[in-house]
């Protein structure tokens, strides 16, 4: 028998710079030995919560424990992840399937079991009956996983997880883009699991087939989290089962008196068989006897039919954006690239005029205030801006060292402490500029400018397409990278800190992540052939242009204001 | 052995014909080849391909692939808001550069996004991404739309929202092929082609597709090909066992009580 899991008062900021409150005060207990299925709408935590649980995702305040264990212990000064809790915990994330770290099936359950330490012959055992019990044949091994179809690649990522034999199983929309047949056997094996007296936590949309399944479920809303029956939380979800909307058409139509038919068994809703001898009870009976009841049950059905079509396509913007005033002039369609361009240009040219502390100061605080009203844009750097600063720090020392005999010059250290820090100023003034231009924009703006070229034979719009192309791919792969790390910790079990991925487990990640990054850049060109790029044109057709507007006048004005005054204090001392 | 090392064919000796205005859904469980018929269909070349296609329907695509519609939209998004996104794919396809901006807030404001047109991308719901897909392919008018298990990784809300986005440009004379594994997403006058291994296994109307030979006893197709019913077919085929049979086969809600309603009449 496994523990219970106890979550309190758990709360999860979002990272970055919006510290949005992800999950607020969490107080939940998950018991051992049950199937407990978490709903709610998109965007509702659901995922989140999952990550929190398993140490993926940093707790911001409260404590989880299984058992008497806690996930997290506090180490001399920071918290760490508790190896043998996080060893119980098996956790499937969405899309997680189509990440394979080795060239065959073998390897790969090889790599989800090194944490465990298992020996090789239970290993193998583990292996073909987690096989079997996913339903793939034991000829797989050898394959290698990227040439599997998707619904076997589900199926082994499930099998991976299975090989583990974790206490916990947390899958998180296990369902979707599975077949009736995948989905039927995931049920299967989440009894099996249960049946062991393991548990299991399953953020799902599909409640028509889960929902049978569970004994207890949690609704996510907005961050908080509810225990309730099975039953009242149909009324929560999404989208009601199919069966719920059949029965408020039907007794919509007065085909059904509201109470019949009751129910029995497993599900919160009767079984087909049993809605059929009502109605063909119904049926039977004679017409004129019905026509009263149809008043009553329109009412009762009205509430829970229809609900799911109003509230489509709200579910967008959660993001705790800031002010309007503030939104408006961050926009990524604001400033024209050009002007933007030319202001970096201005002020690097000012802050590199700059020569001595005194001067250097000045140029400080002018960037500063510069980039008052951009600090949101800078603050996903702050980890980078500290590293530099520490970079600088440590140059500075050994630049001023010098060792027989051991003393420190000053003189010496000053320049080295010059020439980086107007780098770092630099450096901090182009940090907001790929937020305030699109991808488009830039290459508008560079066919805008160069187009001319092209008369020369330079192949300017091929160059201006490949800027925004590798613009769009940046953010891919630092994603990339993120899911990676996550995966780290999800399957290999590392307690390094979160978003980082051990030294020890990068050559196992570099190769996956590369072939990932492959796949993902020939997905792209796949795409982009499909929608009409890379065929070769006459002219190039523009549907719109930039103009230079009264922002960038503005944003101009001061660029050159604040880089001639930078410029006279440099030469006139 | 060494028959399995032989290249097996994704699709086989398929052949089928799409009617303009058409709204085909195209069945098939995971590996059975649906989204490489997809492929052939929006015509996209393929390694080792055979036989003939032809088209009757009007393209301004010259010679190049019909865009599909695929599970993840994100990887063809190039543009850095929905509006930037259609606006790109219609210059690369060469509109009319007058029109084009025009164009793009026309076909957004169709698709539901009319409010969204600067939103960054990647703020938008999943739904909403695959709207923005959508959009750039009615931008450019295209005879026929393919949407390759759009809903696949959507919740249900927002897979609601898109189907019924599609049902209503199909309204308004889109030809579509709706490819999915949900048979909830069907709806009454769907031609329905479902594929198994390679082969066309079924083409023609749901009534056939759900259709339980002699008083419910035979298995229908779709139960042969192991999808899951939805819920209203099921009861429908145990009031058939019960003697009641329902006319339209109904196969959503509306159409079961809408069949049981008429049914005492």
């Amino acid at each position: 028998m496994s523990d219970d899991w106890k979550l309190k008062h758990v709360s999860v900021y979002a990272e970055g710079t919006d510290k949005r409150l992800l999950l607020s005060d969490v107080n939940l207990t998950f018991k051992a030995g049950q199937i407990t299925l978490l709903i709610g709408k998109n965007g509702a935590g659901k995922s989140t919560l999952l990550e929190t649980m398993t140490g993926i995702r940093q707790l911001s305040e409260g404590e989880i424990r299984l058992g008497e264990a806690s996930l997290w212990i506090m180490d001399s000064r920071r918290k760490r992840l508790d190896h043998k809790v996080a060893l119980k915990l098996g956790i499937s994330m969405q899309s997680s399937e189509s990440q394979w770290f080795a060239s065959t099936v073998r390897d790969e359950f090889l790599y989800s079991l090194k944490p465990y330490k298992v020996a090789p012959e239970a290993a193998k055992q583990r292996m073909e009956s987690a096989l079997a019990e996913a339903g793939l044949s034991i000829e797989m091994l050898e394959r290698d996983p990227w040439t599997l179809s998707g619904g076997q690649q589900r199926r082994l990522s499930l099998a991976c997880l299975l090989a583990c034999e974790p206490e916990w199983l947390l899958l998180d929309e296990p369902t979707a883009g599975l077949d009736a047949v995948g989905v039927r056997r995931l049920c299967a094996v989440l009894e099996a699991h249960r049946a062991a007296g393991r548990g299991a936590v399953v953020a799902t949309h599909d409640l028509d087939a889960l929902l049978p399944l569970a004994d207890a479920v949690a609704v996510v809303s907005g961050g908080t989290i509810r225990e309730a029956a099975a039953a009242a939380a149909i009324a929560h979800a999404a989208a009601a089962p199919q069966a719920l909307r059949a029965l408020a058409e039907l007794r919509a139509e007065a085909a059904l008196p509201p109470q019949a038919p009751l129910r029995s068994g497993g599900a919160p809703w009767p079984a087909p068989r049993e809605v059929a001898a009502a109605l063909a009870a119904e049926l039977a009976r004679k017409p004129r006897e019905r026509a009263g009841a149809a008043v009553r049950a329109v009412s009762a059905a009205a509430s829970c039919g229809k609900s799911e079509s109003a509230a489509g396509p709200s579910s967008a913007n959660r993001n705790g954006v800031p002010s309007a005033a503030a939104r408006e002039l961050l926009r990524s369609d604001r400033f024209d690239p050009r002007s933007l361009i030319v202001v970096y240009f201005l002020l690097a040219a000012a802050i590199f005029a700059q020569k001595t502390f005194l001067e250097l100061a000045i140029a400080g605080i002018f960037t500063i205030l510069l980039l008052i009203p951009f600090r949101s844009l800078i603050w996903p750097w702050i980890r980078i801006i500290r590293a530099y600063a520490i970079m600088i720090a440590i140059l500075c020392v050994i630049g001023g060292l010098s060792l027989a005999p051991i003393s420190f010059d000053g003189e010496r250290a000053f320049p080295i402490f010059i020439r980086f820090s107007k780098l770092l100023l630099i450096m901090l003034l182009g940090m907001p500029m790929l937020k305030l231009m699109t991808p488009m924009r830039l290459q508008r703006a560079i066919e805008q400018t160069f187009g001319w070229l092209s008369r020369l034979r330079v192949p300017i719009h091929s160059f201006a397409l490949l800027v925004t192309l590798i613009f769009r791919f940046i953010p891919l792969l630092t994603g990339e990278w993120g899911r990676f790390a996550k995966l780290a910790h999800a399957r290999g079990k590392a307690v390094t800190p979160l978003k980082t991925v051990p030294v020890s487990m990068l050559r196992s990640i570099l190769i996956p992540y590369v072939r990932s990054i492959l796949r993902l850049a020939e997905q792209m060109a796949d795409a982009l052939e499909a929608r009409g790029f890379g065929y070769a044109k006459a002219r190039p057709t523009y549907g719109f242009l930039l103009r230079f507007n009264r922002s960038d006048a503005i944003l101009l004005l001061i660029a050159v204001c604040s880089s001639l005054l930078l410029f006279l204090t440099a030469f006139l001392q | 052995m060494v028959e399995s090392q032989m290249p097996q064919p994704i699709l086989k000796d398929v052949s089928f014909r799409i009617q303009d205005g058409e709204w085909i859904t195209l069945l098939g469980q995971n590996g059975s080849g649906k989204s490489t018929l997809a492929k052939v269909v929006a015509g996209y070349r393929m390694a080792g391909m055979t036989g003939q296609i032809v088209r009757g329907m009007k393209t301004p695509f010259q010679g190049r692939p019909i865009p599909i519609v695929m599970q993840q939209p994100e990887a063809a998004m190039i543009g850095a808001t929905p509006w930037e996104d259609v606006v790109l794919m219609l210059e690369q396809n060469e509109l009319d550069a007058e029109r084009i901006t025009i164009e793009a807030e026309l076909v957004l404001r169709k698709v539901g996004l009319g409010e969204r047109l600067h939103q960054p991308i990647e703020t938008l719901s999943g739904g909403q991404k695959q709207l923005v897909a959508i959009a750039g392919c009615l931008a450019m008018h295209s005879p026929l739309l393919v949407l390759d298990e759009v809903t696949a990784m959507l919740d249900p809300e927002a897979a609601g929202f898109v189907l019924d986005q599609v049902r209503a440009l199909h309204q308004s004379g889109v030809t579509v092929v709706w490819i999915t594994q949900k048979l909830e997403e069907l709806r009454q006058g769907d031609r329905v082609v479902a594929m198994n291994d390679g082969f066309i296994v079924f083409d023609g109307q749901a009534d056939e597709w759900f259709a339980r030979g002699a008083g419910g006893v035979q298995i229908s197709i779709c139960e042969q090909l192991g999808f899951e019913a939805p819920y209203s077919a099921q009861v429908a085929w145990e009031l058939e066992k019960e003697g009641v049979k329902l006319s339209p086969f109904p196969f959503t809600a509306e159409m079961l009580a809408e069949a049981v309603k008429r049914y005492e009449r």
